[in-house]
C-alpha cells in the first residue's frame, strides 16, 4: 500500500516536473531555439527511419545509406553548433561570435555538406 | 616426268596409305631372335594391314637406335623379348623413358623370365612385376579347350570400365545370353600403382586368380596371401601428361598366334583394342580451337570488366577409324581461376550446322565474378584413355570505372529521399530564421530567462536559510 502511494507520489511530482518543463520552455526559450530545436527532432526522425531501413533492407547501396545517414547526423551536429552559439545564455562563452555570423557558418557548413553528400550517393 | 612431279606423287601415295595413327606409323618391333617373330605373325600383320611400317629387330641387334640425330627414329615400340637384358647398343631403361616423353608410345610385353631391365622400365610407370619365374594362376577360370588344364593360362575376364580404351564388348554391361568376354592370358602379375589417375588396370584377375610358382593343382601352402583378386594386374596402360601412352602386358603368349586364334577367347579383339589405344588410333582428343567474348557485342575485348556476361567456346575433335570426328560428352568444363576457381561450370555442345564436321563446339554463356585481377579461362579435359586437353588462357578482369557503377537504385531511394528531405529541412529553417523572428523578442526572452533564472535562486536561498 505504502509503496503504491510512494509511486502515485512519484508519478505526480514527475507529471508535474514534465508540465512546468514544458512551460518553462514555452515561456522562456527564444522562438529561433524552439525552431532550431524542432529542425534537430526532424533530423534525428530522418536518420532513425534511414537506419531502421538499412538494419531491415540490407545495406547494399552501402554508400548511398551512409550519404542519407550522415547527412542526418552532420545538419543535427550543426544545428547543435547554431544553437549553442545562439543562445543568449551562452553569450559570455563566445564573445567574439554574433548570431548573424553562427547563422553564416550553419550555412556554409551546409552548403558543403550537401555538396559532398550529393557526391557520395552514388 | 618431272623429279618434282614424281615426288609429289609418291607423296600423295603415302598420305594415302597413311597409317591410322594420329601420332606416326614407324613401328619398331623387339624381339628376342627374328625368327620369334612368326609366332606374333597375326598381331604384326594386322599392324601391317592398318599401314603401320614394321621393323622387326631381334633385341641384341647393335643398330637398333631409338633416337637419331636427337629426333625420334620412331613413333611406337613393341617390346617381345622380356628375357632381354638390354636393347641395341647398350639401350637402358631411362633411354626408353625418354622415348615416351618425345612422345614415343610403347607396348610391353613381359613373361614370367623378366629382365631387371624390364622391372626397372615399368617402375617408371608404376607397375611392380612379380618375381621370376611366378605365374599368374587361376583353378577356377583357366582355357578349357582340347583338354587342355594348364592353370596357368588364366580366362581372365576382370576389365576395366574403360569404353575409350575397351570396344563396347568388354566394357560395360552384357546383353542377355552373351557369353561373357574372356582373354588368355598366360604369362606373370603385376601390382599396380592404384592411387595413379594415369595407370590404369586395364586386365586385373579374378577373385580366385593368385600369382605364384607353378605347382600343378596342388593348393597353395604358404599361408602368406600372395596377390590376387584386383589388385592383380595382368593388363594396364598409363598415359603420360604430354598423351605418350604406355602398355605394360604380363603375357608375350597373349599376343602369339597360338592363343590369339584360340576359340572361346577374345584375345584377338581384346589385343587389337589395346595395340590401337597404345599407338593412338583411337580416343586421341584434340582442342583445334578456343574463344572467348562478350555475349552483347560478340567482341572479345583487352580486358573484362566484373560480372560481365561473357561466351566462351571450344572445339574438340576425337580421331578414331582414321579421322577426325566431333567428340560428343556432357561433361566438358570451364574454370575461371584465380588461385581458386571462382566458376567452374559445365558447358553445352552446341548443335552443328555442318553435319560434315569434324569438331563439336563446345559454349558457356558465363558471368564473370564480381571479382577484379587476373584470371585464367580453364578447360581442363582429363578423362580415362582420353588424351589429356588442358587450355588456358589469361585474362585481365577490370574493375568498374567510376561512372560504370549502377545508378539510382531502387533500393537507395529511401536514401535519396533522406538527403533531399534533409536540404529541405535546412531551407526551411533559413527560412524561418531569416523571416520570422526580430532579435530584440530574444533579448527580451533572454532577459527573461536571467530573471527566471535569479529568481529562483533567490527562491533556493530563502528556502535554505
Amino acid at each position: 500500500m505504502a509503496s503504491q502511494k510512494q509511486t502515485q507520489t512519484q508519478t505526480d511530482t514527475q507529471a508535474v516536473a514534465l508540465r512546468s518543463l514544458a512551460r518553462r520552455y514555452t515561456a522562456q526559450t527564444p522562438r529561433r531555439l524552439r525552431v532550431i530545436d524542432a529542425y534537430m527532432a526532424f533530423c534525428v526522425a530522418v536518420g532513425v527511419v534511414q537506419f531502421v531501413y538499412c538494419a531491415a533492407a540490407g545495406s547494399f547501396p552501402y554508400n548511398a545509406f551512409l550519404a542519407g545517414f550522415g547527412s542526418a547526423v552532420a545538419c543535427f551536429v550543426f544545428a547543435a553548433n547554431l544553437r549553442m552559439k545562439t543562445d543568449p545564455q551562452n553569450r559570455q562563452q563566445f564573445p567574439g561570435s554574433s548570431a548573424e555570423g553562427a547563422f553564416g557558418e550553419f550555412v556554409f557548413c551546409h552548403v558543403v555538406l550537401h555538396f559532398v553528400v550529393a557526391n557520395f550517393l552514388g | 616426268m618431272k623429279p618434282w612431279t614424281c615426288l609429289a606423287l609418291a607423296c600423295a601415295l603415302l598420305g594415302s596409305t597413311n597409317a591410322k595413327s594420329a601420332s606416326g606409323d614407324r613401328v619398331l618391333v623387339l624381339v628376342p631372335k627374328v625368327e620369334s617373330a612368326k609366332h606374333y605373325s597375326k598381331f604384326l600383320g594386322s599392324l601391317e594391314t592398318r599401314g603401320f611400317e614394321v621393323s622387326i629387330r631381334a633385341a641384341s641387334n647393335t643398330s637398333v637406335a631409338l633416337q637419331i640425330d636427337g629426333e625420334r627414329a620412331f613413333d611406337h615400340a613393341v617390346l617381345l623379348a622380356p628375357a632381354a637384358k638390354k636393347f641395341g647398343d647398350g639401350l637402358g631403361p631411362l633411354d626408353f623413358t625418354r622415348f615416351v616423353d618425345d612422345g614415343g608410345n610403347m607396348v610391353v610385353a613381359a613373361s614370367s623370365e623378366l629382365s631387371d631391365f624390364h622391372r626397372k622400365l615399368a617402375a617408371q610407370f608404376g607397375v611392380v612385376f612379380e618375381p621370376r619365374s611366378t605365374w599368374a594362376i587361376d583353378h577356377a577360370n583357366y582355357m578349357k579347350q582340347n583338354n587342355a588344364s594348364d592353370h596357368k593360362v588364366v580366362a581372365a575376364s576382370n576389365f576395366a570400365p574403360a569404353p575409350a580404351i575397351l570396344s563396347p564388348g568388354f566394357a560395360g554391361t552384357l546383353a542377355k545370353n552373351q557369353q561373357k568376354p574372356a582373354v588368355y592370358f598366360k604369362g606373370i602379375a603385376h601390382k599396380y600403382d592404384v592411387a595413379n589417375p594415369q595407370l590404369v588396370p586395364l586386365l586385373t584377375g579374378a577373385i580366385t586368380t593368385y600369382s605364384g610358382k607353378d605347382k600343378g593343382e596342388k593348393p597353395i601352402e604358404n599361408a602368406n596371401a600372395p596377390l590376387n583378386g584386383k589388385s592383380l594386374g595382368l593388363v594396364s596402360v598409363f598415359q603420360t601428361r604430354s598423351n605418350a601412352r604406355v602398355a605394360f602386358a604380363g603375357s608375350t603368349a597373349m599376343f602369339s598366334d597360338a592363343l590369339l586364334s584360340k576359340r572361346g577367347g577374345d584375345n584377338q579383339r581384346f589385343v587389337e583394342d589395346v595395340a590401337k589405344w597404345t599407338m593412338q588410333e583411337k580416343s586421341v582428343l584434340r582442342e583445334t580451337g578456343h574463344r572467348h567474348h562478350l555475349s552483347e557485342t560478340g567482341e572479345q575485348p583487352s580486358h573484362y570488366r566484373v560480372s560481365n556476361e561473357i561466351v566462351y567456346e571450344i572445339d574438340l575433335s576425337v580421331y578414331r577409324d582414321d579421322a577426325w570426328h566431333p567428340y560428343v560428352a556432357d561433361d566438358v568444363q570451364f574454370e575461371a581461376i584465380m588461385l581458386d576457381p571462382y566458376i567452374r561450370t559445365t558447358l553445352n555442345r552446341t548443335d552443328s550446322t555442318l553435319s560434315a564436321s569434324e569438331t563439336a563446339t563446345y559454349h558457356g554463356d558465363i558471368k564473370l565474378p564480381d571479382r577484379y585481377g587476373t584470371f585464367t579461362f580453364r578447360v581442363n579435359y582429363k578423362r580415362t584413355g582420353y588424351s589429356n586437353v588442358d587450355v588456358k588462357d589469361t585474362v585481365a578482369i577490370w574493375p568498374l570505372r567510376h561512372d560504370g557503377y549502377p545508378r539510382f537504385l531502387s533500393a537507395a531511394y529511401p536514401y535519396y529521399t533522406g538527403s533531399f528531405v534533409m536540404v529541405i529541412g535546412f531551407l526551411a529553417l533559413c527560412a524561418v530564421w531569416l523571416f520570422s523572428d526580430e532579435p530584440e523578442n530574444t533579448e527580451k526572452a533572454a532577459a527573461a530567462a536571467s530573471k527566471e533564472k535569479s529568481k529562483a535562486k533567490n527562491k533556493a536561498k530563502n528556502k535554505s536559510s
